[in-house]
């Protein structure tokens, strides 16, 4: 009893040992921060990049790859496999509405994308549907703007384009409600597509081919990663295909340069690429190999493998760095005790001499370390937390008051800094934390415990 | 205070307290200087002994031994038929806890405490969170009456820091008696005070004495001081050299 007594008495009083509380806290947010980001960032990239990528891909080059449709069929027809697509990917030159002219990645994506990626969670107007429309707004009627030439082509019969919310200039709130999103404006944006297809001999792109088309801007999509939503527009995956000269012609079969495929909840996903990738092996044997036309089988996770292992990388040097520093903390504690101790010694005596046995008095001192680094933890996940949660707020007032930049999208992918805690990080970083208090406790304790009563009386 | 009958000092009946041939040594840097030269001593149960001294006569270190504070480099010390020299450290800590108690020349109250948490601290010390919670109306309450009893009933919100000299020797003294011990052990304990101051908690332990028949061991280099025990050991250069009374 007298433990908990002198321990909630000495946490309250001493005021010095609030140095040592405030280490604890200090040191618990700073990790805590440091991990939510960099962990939240590895978790938002991982994810991110899955949801734009299938679980699955084969993956040629810009020539592409034929015979795609029956390694589809066949590889739809294996149990763990939920669907497959093919996607196109290509760049063009694109003019919205006169007004923006840009250079950007050109993705085509067919009607069942929504069931392979994660593209059609991504959108505003189509969110979460199953099949992707690039067709029209039913409700709107489309004209052709003024002094502008659609070159015989009705603008009712144009193709729908969806674009990524950076390539329209779409701006953000704190949650990442967009919030400057004016429907009628978008949806009145033309675009021109300039694509050029591959010269059959892949040693250039055939200038003389190139293909101009017209589109409406039907969606916006934001998959939150800076390379897509600011670079990057989706255009129906027949119209690119017949754009690039990779439809079916001349004898020749039609062609993609990549095949996403989204595998069932639970299924392995290496025992599934190899699966996937017999298939697409025995599709090109059986059909005759060209070399023109190589691909690769990869997970997704394999397709980003060296972004992926160097964000965690980088993840474990920022920990193990910051944890060194939090060992500053243990040694503060350390001396701060040390002190409170050798400062108590008379108290230590006269409680040995009422009848506190030493390891009472040892556990006084630990439970006093115990107490420092439970209120020290409790307080630097609340402030960490905070921090954590507003981060993207107080990064855009550092911007507005001292004008630093610290998180670039271009550099680091996503247009936001993570702002999620980890359960499980949390609660080792909290226990790190207690466990380092009572280490710093430790040895004071141990002296406070050997202390002979008589001479700890009489000392001065 | 202890539930004893409250008659006139009972004549000093058996030995509570036998110290055989005690020697103590303290090391001082690379000399060692012998406080204690073969004391033989006996505290009768009921008894107020008090052992006189000049200062550096070994009068303190006697006694931490005599409370099992510290031990004997040789010789033995018995409470009640139990040799100290064979008890582990725990069993002489609950000693202490349960049979002794301790008064100070410097009062060594905890200055965290209020006073009525240092008088409890032996309870405290003795019983679990459990059981002190179980018994803490009671305890409460004797502690109350054991500062009343001491003139403190109305400052056992205060701390000792607001409390002048005299008064904190109260407390002690309310700390030192709430285990009801069987040898209360006071060192010097008007050491820091005035006269007058002192000569009040004398009365204390005078009363505490007669009308309990509480044991009382008090060291002290005043000799008027130690008149007002039933018995005087003089110690010199580490000797007990005669019985004044």
């Amino acid at each position: 009893m007298y433990k908990l007594l002198l321990i909630l008495k000495y946490l309250r009083k001493r005021r010095i040992a609030w140095v040592s509380l405030a280490a604890v806290m200090l040191c618990t947010t700073m990790v805590l921060v440091v991990i939510s980001v960099m962990g939240g960032w590895l978790r938002m990239f991982r994810d991110s990049y899955h949801a734009v990528s299938g679980d699955v891909i084969i993956q040629g080059t810009m020539l592409g790859f034929p015979h795609y449709e029956e390694m589809i069929r066949r590889i739809q027809a294996l149990p763990d496999v939920k669907a497959a697509a093919p996607v196109i990917r290509s760049f063009g030159l694109v003019n919205i509405a006169n007004q923006k002219r840009l250079g950007l990645q050109v993705f085509g994506y067919p009607p069942n994308i929504g069931q392979v990626n994660g593209f059609a969670d991504s959108l505003f107007r189509m969110k979460g549907a199953n099949e992707v429309s690039f067709g029209l707004i039913p409700e709107r009627r489309y004209y052709s703007p003024p002094g502008f030439d659609p070159r015989g082509k009705d603008p009712n019969t144009w193709d729908g384009m969806i674009v990524g919310t950076g390539v329209i200039g779409l701006r953000k709130d704190r949650e990442g409600n967009i919030i400057n999103r004016h429907t009628d404006t978008i949806y009145n944006a033309f675009v021109v597509l300039t694509v050029m297809p591959m010269s059959p001999d892949r040693t250039s792109f055939d200038i003389a081919d190139k293909t101009l088309r017209f589109y409406w801007i039907v969606d916006d999509s934001r998959t939150k990663l800076f390379p897509y939503d600011s670079n990057t527009v989706y255009v129906p995956f027949a119209a690119l295909q017949k754009d690039l000269l990779m439809d079916a012609r001349g004898g020749e079969p039609a062609r993609t340069n990549e095949v996403q495929i989204a595998l069932k909840a639970g299924a392995d996903l290496h025992a599934a690429m190899g699966k996937i990738r017999q298939i697409a092996f025995e599709v090109t044997a059986q059909r005759g190999h060209d070399e023109r036309f190589s691909y690769e089988v990869k997970t997704w996770e394999q397709t980003h493998g060296d972004f992926l292992a160097a964000v965690e990388h980088e993840k474990v040097l920022v920990t193990f760095l910051f944890g060194i520093i939090s060992v500053v903390a243990i040694f503060l504690i350390f001396c701060i005790f040390y002190m409170i101790v050798v400062e108590k010694t008379r108290d230590i005596g006269v409680i040995k001499s009422v009848g506190a046995t030493s390891s009472g008095v040892a556990g006084v001192f630990l439970g006093y370390g115990l107490a420092i680094g439970i209120v020290g933890s409790g307080l630097g996940l609340l402030a960490g937390w905070l921090i954590v949660d507003n981060i993207n707020w107080l990064h855009e007032q550092l911007g507005k008051t001292m004008g630093i930049e610290v998180w670039k999208p271009e550099f680091y992918v996503f247009d936001s800094i993570p702002n999620t805690m980890n359960p499980r990080e949390v609660a080792v970083i909290v226990i790190i934390a207690i466990v380092s208090s009572i280490l710093g406790a430790l040895v004071p304790a141990i002296r406070a415990a050997r202390m002979h009563p008589a001479e700890a009386i009489r000392w001065e | 205070m202890q539930d004893t009958a409250k008659t006139p000092t009972p004549l000093a009946t058996r030995a509570i307290l036998r110290a055989s041939g005690l020697r103590k040594t303290f090391k001082m840097g690379e000399s060692s200087l012998e406080i204690l030269k073969h004391v033989d001593l006996v505290v009768r149960s009921g008894e107020f002994l008090a052992i006189e001294g000049r200062s550096g006569s070994g009068k303190s270190t006697l006694m931490y031994l005599l409370g099992a504070l510290d031990l004997a480099d040789s010789g033995s010390i018995e409470y009640d038929g139990q040799d100290f020299s064979h008890m582990s450290s725990a069993e002489r800590s609950r000693l202490r806890n349960r049979h002794f108690g301790f008064v100070f020349q410097f009062y060594h109250l905890l200055p965290e405490l209020n006073v009525l948490e240092n008088t409890l601290l032996a309870p405290m010390i003795e019983l679990s969170w459990l059981r002190f919670h179980a018994r803490k109306a009671e305890l409460r309450a004797r502690a109350a009456d054991v500062l009343a009893q001491l003139g403190m009933g109305h400052r056992m919100k205060h701390r000792p820091r607001q409390l002048s000299g005299g008064e904190r020797q109260r407390v002690a003294i309310a700390r030192a008696l709430m285990n009801s011990p069987h040898v209360l052990f006071a060192d010097e304990p008007t050491g820091n005070l005035d006269s007058e101051t002192g000569r009040q908690i004398m009365d204390v332990l005078e009363k505490l004495h007669q009308n309990h028949g509480q044991t009382i061991l008090m060291v002290t280099h005043d000799r008027t001081l130690a008149s007002d025990a039933d018995r005087v050991l003089l110690l010199t250069d580490g000797r007990l050299v005669g019985e004044i009374k």
